[in-house]
């Protein structure tokens, strides 16, 4: 340091100077971030909104080498892989003749029993962007947004199973927390024992099973779909099925497909018809029978009910 | 800053912004979404590094922040506390560069283990005392031990295809200024 000190005379304190406020400007960012957080990740998304979806042109080449990279694997692998699938087939074709079958009386089932399916829950598809780039969090970012009507919070599935739920939306992106996120926890129903217990994501591909009221009724092999409690979620979406973890805890194997997420539904999840007053749901005041009837205002409800 | 700037610095300063892209968006890439055991090596903090201890003038200071900055906001971390943090670094690695030329290549890998344990350190007390919920310690350990291994490997690729290597003693720029 010593021998440059006439170069750094003066540049140098300004130079520190510059520096210390450019860290309190970062640290100011950090705090700002810390103290009006929604506002903070709105700013976020509207940067990754305005900037991500232009990357595509880099993104596309190394993309390419890597697909070429694992075709390539495949191609070595052929033979087995053949092998392999004729015999997935094989399976397949029994199964297809049971879903047929199943299908056939779930048709009829319904009809006699005049069910009507939820009418209200469509899909907007997008296609997978970027994932969160850090191992430490596990979103990835959907190329619909605001402009499609995708709402906070609204749940999202590939094929198959419940993906994660939407955790911030831009005008023409949004970013999907996947059920491994470590801040992610969602509500679920093991069917057949009906338990109900919370999915919280660790960072891990099978999420554990938490606050389980009885875990002697839940067996490995059980299937967990969405409860909808809280009117987070909608009921009965596919989740995965229990397993028993190296840890001894009961985990949930998902079905959706996390090694390859490419398109992905975000469902239009209406909100609840809240029942605030349990009493309006058993029957209109008017038409209790007995002493409750005579009472002078059950009367005249009842009056003004039938006029 | 108000050293003069030849066109090669501008070249390399332009490659460096080019390769912390390439980074970036090769994280950001959407390859397989199953949760990884293992974490990689944080290799924008090594090239950081790498060039600030080999050749700061290439990497001005607002470079360093912007880049990190912008990865924060990408990579879905608190942003601004990190960004904070290497520019605070690479500003102790700046102010030693010179003592770094005479020095074997261990005891300058000794002083960046010791920073970059020592960033980790403050950015996990940093979210523990603004109650952050924080990423779990194993990984970040794993991260930051591969980003220490991982630091004479990038100083040997800087030096043979970036041309990122210590100025020698008394070297100057092409328009005779200090180095």
């Amino acid at each position: 340091m010593a021998k440059d000190k006439n170069s750094e005379d003066y540049v140098g304190p300004i130079r520190r100077l510059a520096v210390g406020l450019l860290v309190l400007v970062l640290f100011g960012i950090f705090l700002f971030w810390r103290i009006d957080s929604p506002r903070a990740e709105r700013l976020r998304a509207e940067a990754i909104d305005t900037f991500v979806p232009s990357f595509a042109w880099a993104m596309a080449p190394i993309n390419g080498v890597i697909n070429l990279i694992s075709d390539f694997e495949s191609y070595q692998q052929l033979r087995a892989q053949n092998q392999d699938l004729r015999r997935e087939l094989q399976q397949m074709k029994a199964w297809k003749e049971a879903a047929l079958q199943l299908e056939q009386e779930n048709a009829k089932l319904l009809d006699l029993n005049n069910v009507s399916l939820d009418p209200q829950l469509t899909y907007v598809t997008g296609v997978v962007i970027t994932d969160s780039g850090s191992p430490f969090r596990q979103s990835v970012l959907v190329n619909v947004g605001a402009r499609d009507g995708i709402i906070d919070g609204w749940p999202t599935m590939d094929g198959i199973g419940l993906v994660g739920r939407i955790a911030g939306v831009g005008q023409n992106t949004s970013r999907v927390m996947l059920l491994t996120d470590t801040s992610s926890r969602i509500p679920v129903t093991i069917q057949p024992s009906g338990q109900n217990a919370i999915l919280g994501g660790d960072n891990t591909l099978n999420p554990p099973l938490e606050f389980l009221e009885d875990t002697a009724m839940v067996r490995p092999g059980d299937r967990v779909v969405s409860s909808g409690d809280g009117g987070v979620f909608p009921a009965d979406l596919l989740v995965g099925q229990v397993a028993l973890g190296t840890d001894n805890r009961l985990r949930v194997r998902l079905a959706a497909d996390y090694q390859r997420l490419e398109f992905l539904r975000v469902l239009r999840s209406q909100p609840h018809e809240e029942i605030p007053d349990p009493t309006d749901l058993l029957a209109p005041e008017a038409e209790f029978f007995g002493p409750a009837a005579l009472t002078p205002s059950a009367l005249t409800t009842s009056e003004v009910g039938d006029g | 800053m108000a050293e003069r700037t030849d066109a090669r610095t501008w070249t390399h300063r332009a490659v460096f912004l080019m390769l912390a892209f390439v980074i970036i968006v090769a994280q950001l890439v959407p390859l397989d979404m199953r949760p990884t055991a293992w974490a990689a090596p944080d290799l924008l903090l090594v090239i950081t590094l790498v060039w600030v201890a080999r050749k700061p003038r290439y990497l001005p200071v607002l470079v360093i922040a912007f880049v990190f900055l912008a990865a924060d906001f990408l990579f879905q971390r608190p942003p601004g506390l990190w960004a904070a943090l290497v520019v605070m670094l690479t500003e102790t690695i700046r102010r030693q560069h010179r003592e770094f030329r005479q020095m074997p290549l261990f005891v300058e890998w000794g002083t960046i283990t010791f920073g970059v344990v020592a960033i980790t350190v403050l950015n996990r007390l940093a979210l523990a005392i603004t109650m952050v919920p924080q990423a779990p310690l194993g990984l970040t350990l794993i991260q930051m031990i591969g980003t220490i291994l991982i630091y004479p490997l990038v100083v040997l690729i800087a030096h043979f295809i970036f041309g990122v290597s210590r100025a020698a003693p008394g070297e100057v720029g092409s328009r005779g200024q200090r180095i």
